[in-house]
């Protein structure tokens, strides 16, 4: 019987496949005594174990633990598993009680977790989750069984989970599965940037699913929808399976542009580049082989955390994701947050319109001693790759020559201090707010570059909060007030020898691609999701014919009018 | 063999970043280490021993080094406890 599910859409696209429902669970062990002639061989098994846990351990730190807590969680981890105690311990109980590995390994940590846990130090006690990691993937090496089950899971799963620990996230999206149901986790959730930037067909926030679907049932997962349909009759199989074949075609099409250049069809050059919300987006970003990462949020670094990242940490995050690129540019972005949500860590009061408050640039001039710490790691982490630091939320020149000064003054002190760092950067800024738009000329000879963000420009030109859905019709891209700020500030830009991108979401919809590069934008950066549909799109495009079309749009004084030009 | 008392004076007391880096240190000496408070007496080069410890702050430590470098260890050790592991 077809049953269909409405929750909440994470990531497009439709998968169809069997169910595979992964619930955390203990790792099953078979407890038992050896003999005497088999202690050497127990010894070897432990050995290797060992060695497979930290080879593990090295790959997620090399690979996913970004920041300096989770790494150092996992070099704690590493040094319970090296630690020669622990090891004298297991040898005993199996040279001497005769214990078989998994009985050995399961009585030690067993004891070692209860003594944690019942410390009267609240901290201490909570230690017991480490020893309790640690254990749990020991075990899962010594029986082979995969911690979190992935192992048994192909291309063709979808995958039923309640939620995704952070530890969970890696296997998931090695496996490249067909689909992904959560019970919890909402749109900007870590896990579901990654299914949109791996392009895994997502569906979210469906209580109790991982109890209501079977291993092996039949499930479609519509991500366009939301929906989730279980066990379905022929007739919607065979709707959903049209169009699984067609979006797999067009993601085919689409993978054979991967080594081409990227330009429109008369020849004109536009660099394509990828926006990253989290460092784990990083394989994408090297699939898709983009021209250098446009937007590089910082957000991640500082949001829900109690304490500042030191330099040292910044710089070791910007330095690891800047080696990953080569001497290709990676544009970051300096942290924009509004302060209300550094509250962890400033005392900021409640504001009342906080997106027309301290955002932005804002918080970083009003705080210099944190500002400096990211300047700092940045122009540290610039000595190995090729970085441009750009400034959002700038209003007025004054803003751009403060932060301008300021970066100066860290060029200065690590000069002083012997630091290694490169002072060779770019310095841009976003243009999101009208008064830089307009004032795009005099800003032009003052730094070395723009990024339009579209979707703050908008909202700031037409006065329309784009998370309220009941005035979402205001919400207008192609208004010709907003056509006419972005082309203005490309003529400006180009009038004084500097480029314009785009790193706003118009760069990511093919509708607006032509008549961007018509006004002559030379870099577009879009979500590593988008990327090959905006190449193939501009691989489409003729350029001579995209200018008369922005001219022709630049004249027009309604949207409908542009609509109409545009889709014609 | 080196005996020497400590206080822990960092506010966190030995937790698991203090602990990993007395134990990075102790391992990297070919000298026993112990570390002694009240009945409890652990090996400094063993992680589970050390956060067993769980020795909070003003609360006092025995470290015993004990073999060819054990002056330099015992130096090294002092120094981490004095600098109160970097944290303050």
């Amino acid at each position: 019987m077809t049953k269909k599910i409405q929750g909440l859409a994470i990531s497009d696209g439709v998968g169809i496949g069997k169910a595979i429902v992964i619930i955390p669970q203990e790792i099953v062990i078979n407890k038992g005594e050896i003999l005497h002639s088999e202690v050497s061989s127990e010894l070897e098994r432990f050995e290797n174990s060992i060695q497979h846990a930290l080879d593990e351990i090295d790959h997620l730190i090399e690979n996913y633990a970004y920041t300096k807590n989770n790494q150092n969680i996992l070099k704690t981890h590493k040094m319970i598993l090296k630690d020669p105690e622990f090891y004298e311990k297991i040898k005993k109980l199996i040279q001497e009680n005769l214990y078989n590995l998994e009985q050995a390994v399961d009585q030690h940590f067993k004891g070692v977790i209860e003594l944690f846990s019942k410390m009267d130090n609240e901290y201490m006690a909570e230690r017991a989750n480490d020893f309790k990691d640690v254990k749990n993937r020991l075990l899962s090496h010594i029986t082979n069984q995969k911690l979190d089950q992935m192992i048994n899971v192909c291309s063709e799963n979808i995958v039923i989970m309640p939620e995704i620990t952070p530890s969970e996230i890696t296997s998931v999206f090695d496996k490249n599965i067909a689909g992904l149901i959560t019970e919890t986790g909402s749109k900007t959730a870590h896990s579901s940037i990654l299914a949109r930037s791996f392009g895994i067909p997502a569906v979210s926030g469906i209580a109790n699913i991982s109890k209501e679907i079977d291993d092996d049932s039949l499930v479609i997962v519509d991500g366009y929808k939301g929906e989730v349909i279980i066990e379905p009759d022929e007739q919607i199989l065979k709707e959903y399976q049209a169009i699984v074949e067609k979006d797999k075609r067009d993601k085919g099409k689409l993978e054979k542009l991967i080594d081409q250049k990227v330009q429109t069809l008369d020849g004109k050059v536009i660099k394509l580049k990828c926006n990253v919300e989290i460092p784990e987006e990083m394989p994408q970003v090297q699939r898709v082989n983009a021209d250098g990462i446009g937007l590089m949020r910082t957000e991640f670094i500082f949001l829900d955390k109690e304490e500042l990242p030191d330099e040292d940490e910044q710089f070791n995050i910007y330095k690891k994701i800047v080696e990953k690129m080569g001497d290709r540019e990676i544009t970051i972005r300096t942290i924009d947050v509004g302060g209300d949500k550094l509250s962890k860590i400033l005392n900021f009061t409640k504001e009342q319109n906080p997106n027309l408050g301290c955002r932005g640039i804002r918080v970083s001039l009003l705080y210099p001693e944190i500002f400096k710490v990211q300047i700092r790691a940045i122009l540290r982490a610039n000595k190995y790759g090729n970085i441009a630091v750009m400034f959002p939320m700038v209003s007025s020149i004054r803003e751009l020559r403060e932060a301008k000064k300021i970066v100066q003054e860290c060029i200065n002190e690590l000069e002083n201090e012997n630091i290694e760092f490169d002072p060779n950067i770019k310095i841009g800024i976003m243009i999101e707010i009208p008064s830089a738009a307009i004032n795009s000329d005099f800003f032009a000879k003052e730094c070395d570059f723009f990024s339009i963000g579209t979707n703050d420009l908008i909202q700031y030109t037409l006065a329309v909060d784009r998370g309220n859905e009941h005035i979402h019709e205001y919400f207008q891209p192609l208004n010709p007030a907003v056509l006419n700020l972005i082309n203005l500030t490309i003529e400006n830009s180009h009038k004084n020898n500097i480029t314009s991108a785009i790193c706003g979401e118009m760069a990511s919809e093919r509708k607006f691609t032509e008549i961007l590069i018509g006004m002559g934008i030379d870099e577009l950066s879009v979500s590593p999701g988008q990327f090959l549909a905006v190449k193939d799109k501009i691989l489409s495009i003729n350029y001579k014919k995209a200018k008369k079309i922005a001219e022709q749009v630049l004249q027009a004084g309604n949207v409908e009018e542009i609509d109409k030009i545009i889709s014609s | 063999m080196i005996r020497k008392k400590i206080k822990i004076e960092n506010k966190l007391g030995l937790h698991a970043r203090p602990a990993t880096m007395i134990v990075k240190t102790a391992t990297q000496y070919r000298s026993d280490c112990r570390l002694i408070k009240d009945d409890m007496d652990i090996n400094g080069k063993s992680i589970m021993g050390v956060m067993m410890l769980a020795a909070e702050y003003g609360s006092e430590i025995e470290l015993v080094t004990d073999g060819i470098d054990e002056e330099h260890l015992m130096n090294e050790l002092v120094n981490l406890f004095k600098s109160k592991f970097n944290e303050e």
